[in-house]
Protein backbone atom coordinates (compact mmCIF):
# COMPACT_ATOMS: atom_id res chain seq x y z
CA UNK A 1 0.00 0.00 0.00
CA UNK A 2 1.86 3.35 -1.14
CA UNK A 3 2.46 5.79 1.67
CA UNK A 4 -0.01 8.38 2.48
CA UNK A 5 0.36 11.92 0.70
CA UNK A 6 -0.12 13.83 3.88
CA UNK A 7 0.00 12.19 7.20
CA UNK A 8 -1.00 14.33 10.33
CA UNK A 9 0.05 13.00 13.33
CA UNK A 10 -1.35 14.33 17.21
CA UNK A 11 -0.83 18.05 15.65
CA UNK A 12 -1.17 20.73 18.20
CA UNK A 13 -1.12 24.43 17.92
CA UNK A 14 -1.22 27.24 20.35
CA UNK A 15 -1.18 30.82 19.91
CA UNK A 16 0.25 33.57 22.20
CA UNK A 17 -2.89 35.78 23.59
CA UNK A 18 -2.80 38.82 22.15
CA UNK A 19 -1.36 41.62 23.96
CA UNK A 20 -2.10 45.44 24.14
CA UNK A 21 -0.83 48.85 25.48
CA UNK A 22 2.55 48.34 26.78
CA UNK A 23 2.39 44.44 27.19
CA UNK A 24 2.05 44.52 23.03
CA UNK A 25 5.77 44.93 23.20
CA UNK A 26 7.02 41.60 24.65
CA UNK A 27 4.00 40.16 21.98
CA UNK A 28 6.90 37.90 20.00
CA UNK A 29 7.98 36.93 23.16
CA UNK A 30 4.56 35.79 24.92
CA UNK A 31 3.74 32.02 25.91
CA UNK A 32 1.66 30.47 23.14
CA UNK A 33 -1.46 29.43 25.34
CA UNK A 34 -4.32 29.76 23.24
CA UNK A 35 -5.32 26.35 22.10
CA UNK A 36 -5.96 26.16 17.97
CA UNK A 37 -5.41 22.81 17.38
CA UNK A 38 -5.32 19.97 20.01
CA UNK A 39 -3.98 16.49 18.74
CA UNK A 40 -5.09 16.25 15.39
CA UNK A 41 -4.73 12.71 13.54
CA UNK A 42 -6.07 11.86 9.90
CA UNK A 43 -4.27 10.40 6.80
CA UNK A 44 -4.81 11.18 2.74
CA UNK A 45 -4.15 9.00 0.61
CA UNK A 46 -2.65 9.66 -3.00
CA UNK A 47 -5.17 10.78 -5.18
CA UNK A 48 -7.52 11.45 -2.61
CA UNK A 49 -9.60 14.34 -1.98
CA UNK A 50 -10.33 15.62 1.40
CA UNK A 51 -12.80 18.52 3.01
CA UNK A 52 -11.67 20.37 5.94
CA UNK A 53 -14.95 21.67 7.63
CA UNK A 54 -16.19 22.82 10.77
CA UNK A 55 -17.33 26.39 12.23
CA UNK A 56 -15.32 29.22 12.33
CA UNK A 57 -12.52 29.09 14.95
CA UNK A 58 -12.48 25.55 14.41
CA UNK A 59 -8.44 25.34 12.93
CA UNK A 60 -8.65 24.25 9.35
CA UNK A 61 -7.00 27.07 8.33
CA UNK A 62 -4.34 26.92 10.85
CA UNK A 63 -4.31 23.17 9.91
CA UNK A 64 -3.33 24.50 6.25
CA UNK A 65 -1.03 26.77 7.30
CA UNK A 66 0.82 24.07 8.99
CA UNK A 67 0.55 22.06 6.22
CA UNK A 68 1.70 25.08 3.49
CA UNK A 69 4.90 25.38 6.23
CA UNK A 70 3.76 28.88 7.07
CA UNK A 71 3.41 28.22 10.94
CA UNK A 72 5.12 25.54 12.31
CA UNK A 73 3.15 22.85 15.12
CA UNK A 74 3.46 23.29 19.03
CA UNK A 75 3.32 19.36 19.12
CA UNK A 76 3.50 16.89 16.80
CA UNK A 77 4.18 16.68 13.14
CA UNK A 78 2.48 16.54 9.52
CA UNK A 79 4.22 15.15 6.31
CA UNK A 80 3.34 15.74 3.01
CA UNK A 81 4.58 13.17 0.31
CA UNK A 82 6.62 11.26 3.28
CA UNK A 83 8.61 15.28 4.15
CA UNK A 84 8.02 16.40 8.12
CA UNK A 85 6.31 20.23 7.27
CA UNK A 86 8.89 21.24 9.94
CA UNK A 87 11.96 19.31 9.86
CA UNK A 88 12.10 19.29 6.24
CA UNK A 89 10.10 22.01 4.77
CA UNK A 90 11.41 22.92 2.19
CA UNK A 91 11.47 19.00 0.61
CA UNK A 92 7.95 19.52 2.28
CA UNK A 93 6.69 23.12 -0.27
CA UNK A 94 8.12 20.92 -3.66
CA UNK A 95 4.90 18.33 -3.03
CA UNK A 96 2.15 20.91 -2.76
CA UNK A 97 0.79 24.06 -4.39
CA UNK A 98 -1.15 26.20 -1.60
CA UNK A 99 -4.14 28.32 -2.41
CA UNK A 100 -6.50 30.48 -0.74
CA UNK A 101 -9.32 31.78 -1.58
CA UNK A 102 -9.30 35.08 0.33
CA UNK A 103 -5.47 36.63 -0.97
CA UNK A 104 -5.07 38.01 -3.90
CA UNK A 105 -1.46 37.73 -3.67
CA UNK A 106 -0.22 38.95 -7.10
CA UNK A 107 1.27 42.16 -8.24
CA UNK A 108 -1.16 44.50 -9.08
CA UNK A 109 0.71 46.38 -11.96
CA UNK A 110 2.23 43.37 -13.29
CA UNK A 111 0.39 41.51 -16.26
CA UNK A 112 -1.34 38.05 -15.05
CA UNK A 113 1.97 36.43 -17.50
CA UNK A 114 4.93 38.53 -15.60
CA UNK A 115 3.17 37.43 -12.41
CA UNK A 116 3.16 33.37 -12.88
CA UNK A 117 6.43 34.08 -14.83
CA UNK A 118 7.82 35.52 -11.62
CA UNK A 119 6.61 32.55 -9.25
CA UNK A 120 7.51 30.27 -11.79
CA UNK A 121 11.00 31.41 -11.34
CA UNK A 122 10.62 30.91 -7.59
CA UNK A 123 9.62 27.51 -7.95
CA UNK A 124 12.49 26.74 -9.82
CA UNK A 125 11.20 26.35 -13.66
CA UNK A 126 13.48 27.46 -16.70
CA UNK A 127 11.82 30.25 -18.55
CA UNK A 128 10.98 27.83 -21.15
CA UNK A 129 9.33 25.58 -18.91
CA UNK A 130 7.87 28.50 -17.21
CA UNK A 131 6.25 29.49 -20.55
CA UNK A 132 4.89 26.00 -21.89
CA UNK A 133 3.71 25.61 -17.69
CA UNK A 134 1.88 29.00 -18.10
CA UNK A 135 0.05 28.44 -21.82
CA UNK A 136 -1.36 25.25 -20.21
CA UNK A 137 -2.53 25.89 -17.03
CA UNK A 138 -4.08 29.28 -18.35
CA UNK A 139 -5.94 26.61 -20.53
CA UNK A 140 -6.82 24.29 -17.95
CA UNK A 141 -8.11 27.11 -15.31
CA UNK A 142 -9.50 28.93 -17.98
CA UNK A 143 -7.85 32.10 -18.52
CA UNK A 144 -7.72 33.15 -22.03
CA UNK A 145 -4.39 33.92 -23.40
CA UNK A 146 -5.26 37.20 -24.39
CA UNK A 147 -6.19 37.96 -20.76
CA UNK A 148 -2.82 36.69 -19.59
CA UNK A 149 -1.05 39.95 -21.09
CA UNK A 150 -3.99 42.12 -18.65
CA UNK A 151 -2.62 43.92 -15.58
CA UNK A 152 -3.67 42.01 -12.79
CA UNK A 153 -5.68 45.18 -11.13
CA UNK A 154 -8.23 44.37 -14.23
CA UNK A 155 -9.03 41.55 -13.36
CA UNK A 156 -12.54 39.91 -11.51
CA UNK A 157 -12.57 38.26 -8.47
CA UNK A 158 -13.14 34.90 -10.35
CA UNK A 159 -10.50 36.07 -12.39
CA UNK A 160 -8.20 36.08 -9.53
CA UNK A 161 -9.36 32.86 -8.13
CA UNK A 162 -8.08 31.10 -11.15
CA UNK A 163 -4.95 32.69 -11.74
CA UNK A 164 -4.66 31.99 -8.10
CA UNK A 165 -5.07 28.18 -8.62
CA UNK A 166 -2.74 28.48 -12.25
CA UNK A 167 0.05 29.66 -10.08
CA UNK A 168 -0.42 26.56 -7.19
CA UNK A 169 -0.40 24.23 -9.99
CA UNK A 170 2.69 26.15 -11.86
CA UNK A 171 5.14 23.51 -10.88
CA UNK A 172 3.20 20.33 -10.46
CA UNK A 173 2.57 19.79 -7.44
CA UNK A 174 1.49 16.24 -6.01
CA UNK A 175 -0.78 17.55 -3.17
CA UNK A 176 -3.05 20.84 -3.59
CA UNK A 177 -3.82 22.62 -0.48
CA UNK A 178 -6.92 25.40 -0.90
CA UNK A 179 -8.40 27.28 2.05
CA UNK A 180 -11.89 28.36 0.44
CA UNK A 181 -11.53 27.59 -2.91
CA UNK A 182 -14.19 28.96 -4.04
CA UNK A 183 -15.16 32.12 -1.53
CA UNK A 184 -16.62 35.39 -3.23
CA UNK A 185 -17.13 33.81 -6.24
CA UNK A 186 -20.65 33.66 -8.41
CA UNK A 187 -22.01 30.45 -8.10
CA UNK A 188 -21.22 30.29 -11.96
CA UNK A 189 -17.63 30.45 -11.33
CA UNK A 190 -17.24 28.07 -8.26
CA UNK A 191 -19.77 25.30 -10.23
CA UNK A 192 -16.60 25.77 -13.11
CA UNK A 193 -13.59 26.06 -10.40
CA UNK A 194 -15.30 22.69 -8.42
CA UNK A 195 -16.11 20.74 -11.43
CA UNK A 196 -12.22 21.57 -12.51
CA UNK A 197 -10.90 20.25 -9.16
CA UNK A 198 -12.88 16.97 -8.91
CA UNK A 199 -12.76 16.10 -12.83
CA UNK A 200 -9.06 18.11 -13.96
CA UNK A 201 -7.29 17.44 -10.97
CA UNK A 202 -8.05 14.82 -8.48
CA UNK A 203 -9.82 12.43 -11.44
CA UNK A 204 -8.06 12.58 -14.23
CA UNK A 205 -4.43 14.12 -13.02
CA UNK A 206 -4.75 12.25 -9.70
CA UNK A 207 -3.85 15.15 -7.89
CA UNK A 208 -4.15 14.60 -4.08
CA UNK A 209 -6.36 17.65 -2.52
CA UNK A 210 -7.30 18.58 1.03
CA UNK A 211 -9.91 21.62 1.05
CA UNK A 212 -11.03 23.47 3.97
CA UNK A 213 -14.99 25.15 2.60
CA UNK A 214 -17.85 26.42 4.82
CA UNK A 215 -20.16 24.81 1.52
CA UNK A 216 -21.46 21.99 2.65
CA UNK A 217 -22.56 20.90 -0.95
CA UNK A 218 -19.27 21.75 -2.30
CA UNK A 219 -18.10 19.60 0.08
CA UNK A 220 -20.68 16.47 -1.30
CA UNK A 221 -19.62 17.66 -4.52
CA UNK A 222 -15.96 16.98 -4.56
CA UNK A 223 -14.71 15.66 -1.28
CA UNK A 224 -14.06 11.78 -0.89
CA UNK A 225 -13.99 12.22 2.57
CA UNK A 226 -14.13 14.95 5.26
CA UNK A 227 -12.46 15.70 8.25
CA UNK A 228 -15.04 17.64 10.63
CA UNK A 229 -13.18 19.91 13.08
CA UNK A 230 -14.32 21.51 16.41
CA UNK A 231 -12.25 23.45 18.58
CA UNK A 232 -9.31 22.09 16.93
CA UNK A 233 -10.20 18.22 17.79
CA UNK A 234 -11.64 16.11 15.13
CA UNK A 235 -14.59 15.21 15.70
CA UNK A 236 -15.40 12.74 12.60
CA UNK A 237 -13.73 11.68 9.61
CA UNK A 238 -15.46 9.85 6.90
CA UNK A 239 -17.10 9.79 3.20
CA UNK A 240 -20.11 12.01 3.46
CA UNK A 241 -22.48 9.29 3.10
CA UNK A 242 -20.61 7.68 5.70
CA UNK A 243 -21.55 10.36 8.19
CA UNK A 244 -25.11 10.60 7.08
CA UNK A 245 -25.05 6.39 8.00
CA UNK A 246 -23.41 7.16 11.09
CA UNK A 247 -26.18 10.09 12.11
CA UNK A 248 -29.17 8.04 10.90
CA UNK A 249 -29.40 11.33 8.39
CA UNK A 250 -30.39 11.64 4.79
CA UNK A 251 -28.94 14.91 4.51
CA UNK A 252 -25.34 15.33 4.63
CA UNK A 253 -25.77 19.29 6.23
CA UNK A 254 -28.54 17.24 9.34
CA UNK A 255 -25.01 14.96 9.73
CA UNK A 256 -22.44 17.40 10.00
CA UNK A 257 -25.15 19.31 12.21
CA UNK A 258 -25.96 16.41 14.41
CA UNK A 259 -22.13 15.41 14.84
CA UNK A 260 -21.45 19.18 16.07
CA UNK A 261 -23.97 19.51 18.65
CA UNK A 262 -23.14 15.85 19.30
CA UNK A 263 -19.72 17.04 20.50
CA UNK A 264 -20.41 19.91 21.70
CA UNK A 265 -22.98 18.22 24.55
CA UNK A 266 -20.40 15.68 25.02
CA UNK A 267 -17.58 18.60 25.98
CA UNK A 268 -20.40 20.46 28.08
CA UNK A 269 -21.00 16.94 30.23
CA UNK A 270 -18.72 16.89 33.65
CA UNK B 1 19.93 24.76 -4.40
CA UNK B 2 22.05 25.54 -7.00
CA UNK B 3 23.95 28.86 -7.32
CA UNK B 4 22.56 29.52 -11.08
CA UNK B 5 18.88 28.78 -9.79
CA UNK B 6 19.24 31.33 -7.39
CA UNK B 7 20.94 33.99 -9.21
CA UNK B 8 17.75 33.57 -11.34
CA UNK B 9 15.79 34.01 -9.11
CA UNK B 10 17.26 36.92 -7.64
CA UNK B 11 17.04 38.34 -11.29
CA UNK B 12 13.47 37.45 -11.23
CA UNK B 13 12.71 39.83 -8.05
CA UNK B 14 15.24 42.21 -10.49
CA UNK B 15 13.04 42.48 -13.11
CA UNK B 16 9.72 42.44 -11.05
CA UNK B 17 10.68 45.49 -9.64
CA UNK B 18 11.52 47.18 -12.54
CA UNK B 19 8.46 46.12 -14.57
CA UNK B 20 7.06 47.54 -11.69
CA UNK B 21 8.85 51.15 -11.27
CA UNK B 22 8.83 51.10 -15.29
CA UNK B 23 4.96 51.83 -14.27
CA UNK B 24 5.23 54.69 -12.83
CA UNK B 25 7.78 56.60 -15.08
CA UNK B 26 6.47 60.34 -14.04
CA UNK B 27 8.04 59.07 -10.40
CA UNK B 28 11.22 58.61 -12.21
CA UNK B 29 11.16 61.86 -13.78
CA UNK B 30 10.78 63.60 -10.32
CA UNK B 31 13.27 61.48 -8.69
CA UNK B 32 15.65 63.01 -11.11
CA UNK B 33 14.10 66.71 -10.95
CA UNK B 34 14.41 66.21 -7.38
CA UNK B 35 18.34 65.23 -6.92
CA UNK B 36 19.09 68.55 -9.11
CA UNK B 37 17.61 70.17 -6.39
CA UNK B 38 19.39 68.43 -3.90
CA UNK B 39 22.85 68.99 -5.20
CA UNK B 40 21.72 72.71 -6.02
CA UNK B 41 21.19 73.41 -2.11
CA UNK B 42 24.53 71.77 -1.70
CA UNK B 43 26.11 73.95 -4.38
CA UNK B 44 24.72 77.05 -2.62
CA UNK B 45 25.24 75.81 0.89
CA UNK B 46 29.03 75.25 0.09
CA UNK B 47 29.20 78.72 -1.16
CA UNK B 48 28.31 80.18 1.73
CA UNK B 49 30.35 78.09 4.35
CA UNK B 50 33.56 78.02 2.29
CA UNK B 51 36.24 78.83 4.42
CA UNK B 52 40.28 78.90 4.98
CA UNK B 53 39.26 77.00 8.03
CA UNK B 54 36.99 74.34 6.69
CA UNK B 55 39.22 73.61 3.83
CA UNK B 56 41.98 72.96 5.88
CA UNK B 57 40.03 69.89 7.32
CA UNK B 58 38.60 68.71 4.08
CA UNK B 59 40.51 65.64 1.97
CA UNK B 60 43.42 67.24 -0.60
CA UNK B 61 41.74 68.87 -3.11
CA UNK B 62 38.26 68.75 -2.43
CA UNK B 63 36.14 71.66 -1.91
CA UNK B 64 33.05 71.86 0.73
CA UNK B 65 30.82 71.29 -2.49
CA UNK B 66 32.26 68.35 -4.01
CA UNK B 67 32.70 67.15 0.20
CA UNK B 68 29.28 67.12 0.60
CA UNK B 69 28.10 66.14 -2.73
CA UNK B 70 30.02 62.69 -1.98
CA UNK B 71 28.57 62.65 1.53
CA UNK B 72 25.21 63.02 0.31
CA UNK B 73 25.10 60.79 -2.05
CA UNK B 74 26.95 57.81 -0.62
CA UNK B 75 24.89 58.28 2.51
CA UNK B 76 21.71 56.94 0.98
CA UNK B 77 23.61 53.69 0.65
CA UNK B 78 23.26 53.43 4.39
CA UNK B 79 19.44 54.40 4.47
CA UNK B 80 18.72 52.19 1.58
CA UNK B 81 20.47 48.70 3.32
CA UNK B 82 18.36 49.70 5.98
CA UNK B 83 15.16 49.77 4.55
CA UNK B 84 15.70 48.07 1.56
CA UNK B 85 15.11 43.88 3.59
CA UNK B 86 12.10 45.46 5.90
CA UNK B 87 10.71 47.43 3.18
CA UNK B 88 10.44 44.64 1.23
CA UNK B 89 8.94 42.60 3.56
CA UNK B 90 6.22 45.49 4.52
CA UNK B 91 5.66 45.62 1.04
CA UNK B 92 4.77 42.03 0.44
CA UNK B 93 2.70 41.80 3.89
CA UNK B 94 0.39 44.65 2.12
CA UNK B 95 0.13 43.45 -1.08
CA UNK B 96 -0.67 39.88 0.87
CA UNK B 97 2.34 38.58 -1.98
CA UNK B 98 4.42 37.05 0.96
CA UNK B 99 2.15 33.76 1.79
CA UNK B 100 2.34 33.52 -1.73
CA UNK B 101 6.14 33.72 -1.72
CA UNK B 102 6.81 31.72 1.88
CA UNK B 103 5.29 28.43 -0.19
CA UNK B 104 7.40 28.74 -3.06
CA UNK B 105 10.69 26.75 -3.18
CA UNK B 106 12.33 29.62 -2.82
CA UNK B 107 14.23 30.07 0.87
CA UNK B 108 13.64 33.40 2.96
CA UNK B 109 17.30 34.97 2.36
CA UNK B 110 16.88 35.19 -0.81
CA UNK B 111 13.60 36.68 -1.03
CA UNK B 112 15.32 39.10 1.14
CA UNK B 113 18.48 39.28 -1.38
CA UNK B 114 16.90 39.76 -4.36
CA UNK B 115 13.80 42.15 -2.84
CA UNK B 116 16.65 44.30 -1.91
CA UNK B 117 18.77 43.66 -5.86
CA UNK B 118 16.35 46.95 -7.51
CA UNK B 119 16.36 49.40 -4.47
CA UNK B 120 20.40 49.23 -4.82
CA UNK B 121 20.57 49.35 -8.79
CA UNK B 122 18.09 52.20 -8.48
CA UNK B 123 20.33 54.02 -5.82
CA UNK B 124 23.30 53.16 -7.85
CA UNK B 125 21.55 55.06 -10.68
CA UNK B 126 20.45 57.89 -8.96
CA UNK B 127 24.07 58.31 -7.83
CA UNK B 128 25.43 58.18 -11.25
CA UNK B 129 22.37 61.56 -11.42
CA UNK B 130 23.65 63.11 -8.57
CA UNK B 131 26.66 63.38 -9.54
CA UNK B 132 26.36 63.90 -13.19
CA UNK B 133 24.22 67.03 -12.05
CA UNK B 134 27.35 68.41 -9.95
CA UNK B 135 29.25 67.69 -12.93
CA UNK B 136 27.61 69.49 -15.54
CA UNK B 137 25.90 72.21 -13.79
CA UNK B 138 27.84 73.21 -10.61
CA UNK B 139 31.85 72.22 -11.49
CA UNK B 140 32.45 68.64 -9.57
CA UNK B 141 35.41 67.50 -11.14
CA UNK B 142 36.15 63.64 -9.90
CA UNK B 143 39.53 64.55 -12.68
CA UNK B 144 41.66 62.22 -10.43
CA UNK B 145 39.13 59.79 -8.99
CA UNK B 146 40.43 55.99 -8.55
CA UNK B 147 37.02 54.24 -9.82
CA UNK B 148 37.99 51.23 -9.00
CA UNK B 149 39.12 52.23 -5.73
CA UNK B 150 35.40 53.76 -5.51
CA UNK B 151 33.48 51.00 -6.47
CA UNK B 152 36.23 48.25 -4.12
CA UNK B 153 34.78 50.96 -1.20
CA UNK B 154 31.05 50.61 -2.26
CA UNK B 155 30.86 47.15 -2.62
CA UNK B 156 32.73 46.79 0.94
CA UNK B 157 29.83 49.41 2.26
CA UNK B 158 27.40 47.24 0.75
CA UNK B 159 27.75 44.40 2.49
CA UNK B 160 28.97 46.07 6.01
CA UNK B 161 25.06 48.15 5.34
CA UNK B 162 23.65 44.73 4.22
CA UNK B 163 24.09 43.25 7.97
CA UNK B 164 22.50 46.54 9.22
CA UNK B 165 19.39 45.74 7.24
CA UNK B 166 18.85 42.15 8.17
CA UNK B 167 19.03 43.27 11.51
CA UNK B 168 16.42 45.74 11.02
CA UNK B 169 14.50 43.79 8.82
CA UNK B 170 14.58 40.46 11.86
CA UNK B 171 13.12 43.45 13.74
CA UNK B 172 10.31 44.74 11.28
CA UNK B 173 9.02 40.57 11.04
CA UNK B 174 8.89 40.71 14.67
CA UNK B 175 7.28 43.99 16.05
CA UNK B 176 5.96 45.07 11.92
CA UNK B 177 6.01 48.69 13.02
CA UNK B 178 8.55 51.38 13.89
CA UNK B 179 12.27 50.54 14.37
CA UNK B 180 14.08 52.49 16.51
CA UNK B 181 16.99 50.38 15.96
CA UNK B 182 16.84 51.66 12.01
CA UNK B 183 16.21 55.56 13.42
CA UNK B 184 19.36 55.66 16.02
CA UNK B 185 21.73 54.25 13.70
CA UNK B 186 20.76 56.37 10.82
CA UNK B 187 20.61 59.67 13.62
CA UNK B 188 23.92 58.13 14.66
CA UNK B 189 25.31 57.84 11.49
CA UNK B 190 24.20 61.34 10.21
CA UNK B 191 25.71 62.73 13.36
CA UNK B 192 29.45 61.29 13.80
CA UNK B 193 29.95 59.68 10.30
CA UNK B 194 30.82 62.86 8.56
CA UNK B 195 28.18 62.99 5.55
CA UNK B 196 28.20 67.27 6.05
CA UNK B 197 31.27 68.11 7.71
CA UNK B 198 34.83 65.74 8.11
CA UNK B 199 35.01 63.71 11.44
CA UNK B 200 37.92 65.71 12.33
CA UNK B 201 35.76 68.87 13.75
CA UNK B 202 33.79 66.45 16.26
CA UNK B 203 34.78 66.52 19.89
CA UNK B 204 37.33 64.03 20.99
CA UNK B 205 34.91 61.58 22.42
CA UNK B 206 32.71 61.39 19.12
CA UNK B 207 35.15 61.14 17.23
CA UNK B 208 36.30 57.56 19.23
CA UNK B 209 32.53 56.96 18.63
CA UNK B 210 32.40 57.57 15.11
CA UNK B 211 35.05 54.96 14.68
CA UNK B 212 32.77 52.16 15.77
CA UNK B 213 30.19 52.91 12.49
CA UNK B 214 30.98 51.83 9.30
CA UNK B 215 29.56 54.55 7.41
CA UNK B 216 32.40 56.75 8.55
CA UNK B 217 35.36 53.99 6.83
CA UNK B 218 32.57 54.44 3.67
CA UNK B 219 32.74 58.04 3.49
CA UNK B 220 36.15 58.51 4.39
CA UNK B 221 37.27 55.91 1.46
CA UNK B 222 34.74 56.95 -0.72
CA UNK B 223 35.86 60.68 -0.63
CA UNK B 224 39.58 59.48 -0.61
CA UNK B 225 39.00 57.42 -3.92
CA UNK B 226 36.48 59.93 -5.90
CA UNK B 227 38.07 63.16 -4.07
CA UNK B 228 41.56 62.85 -3.52
CA UNK B 229 42.45 59.94 -5.79
CA UNK B 230 43.56 57.57 -3.30
CA UNK B 231 45.28 54.47 -3.96
CA UNK B 232 45.23 51.28 -2.66
CA UNK B 233 47.04 51.39 -0.11
CA UNK B 234 45.53 54.50 1.42
CA UNK B 235 42.13 53.13 0.66
CA UNK B 236 42.92 49.25 2.50
CA UNK B 237 42.07 50.87 5.94
CA UNK B 238 38.81 52.05 5.09
CA UNK B 239 38.15 48.47 3.00
CA UNK B 240 39.40 46.53 5.91
CA UNK B 241 37.50 48.12 8.63
CA UNK B 242 34.13 47.67 6.07
CA UNK B 243 34.65 43.88 6.03
CA UNK B 244 35.52 43.48 9.86
CA UNK B 245 31.94 45.13 10.07
CA UNK B 246 30.59 42.86 7.36
CA UNK B 247 31.96 39.78 8.87
CA UNK B 248 30.62 40.54 12.09
CA UNK B 249 27.42 41.88 10.95
CA UNK B 250 26.46 39.47 7.87
CA UNK B 251 26.33 36.04 10.67
CA UNK B 252 24.58 38.18 13.22
CA UNK B 253 22.50 39.45 11.40
CA UNK B 254 21.37 36.03 9.82
CA UNK B 255 21.30 34.35 13.28
CA UNK B 256 18.88 36.76 14.51
CA UNK B 257 17.16 36.97 11.43
CA UNK B 258 16.75 33.03 11.77
CA UNK B 259 15.65 33.35 15.60
CA UNK B 260 13.19 36.38 14.39
CA UNK B 261 11.09 34.33 11.93
CA UNK B 262 11.11 30.94 14.17
CA UNK B 263 9.43 33.16 16.39
CA UNK B 264 6.72 34.70 13.87
CA UNK B 265 6.37 30.94 12.73
CA UNK B 266 5.24 29.81 16.41
CA UNK B 267 3.03 32.99 17.19
CA UNK B 268 1.61 32.62 13.42
CA UNK B 269 2.24 36.85 12.88
CA UNK B 270 4.50 36.42 9.99
CA UNK B 271 2.28 37.70 7.53
CA UNK B 272 0.82 40.20 10.24
CA UNK B 273 0.80 43.85 8.97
Amino acid sequence: MPAPAISVDLLEKYFPPALTGWRALIQPLARPTEMALAGVSFTVEQGESVALIGSNGAGKSTLLRILATLIVPTHGHATLGGFDVEREAAEARRQFGYHTGGDEGFYSRLSARQNLLFFAAMNNLSPAESRKRIASMAESVGIQDDDLDRQVRTFSTGMMHRLGLARALLHSPVILLLDEPTRSLDPLAASDLRRLLRDDLVRARGTTLLFASHTLSEVEEIADRVVLLDAGRVIACDSPRGLCASTNTSAFAAAVSSLVRHSESAEATP
Amino acid sequence: MNLASNLRKVAAFFWRDFAIARGYRGALLLETIEALFGVATFYYLSRFVQSPELSSELPAGANYFAFALVGFAFFDYLSVSLSAFDASLEEARQNRTLEALLVTQTPLPIILAGSAVYPFVALAVRTCVYLAWGVLLFGFAPRSANWLGAVAILLASILAFAGLGILSAGYSILFKRGNPAKWIVLGLSGLLGGMMYPVSVLPAPLQVLARLIPVTYSLEGMRGALLAGAGWRELFPSIAALLLFAMILIPLSFAVFAWALRRTKITGTLTHI
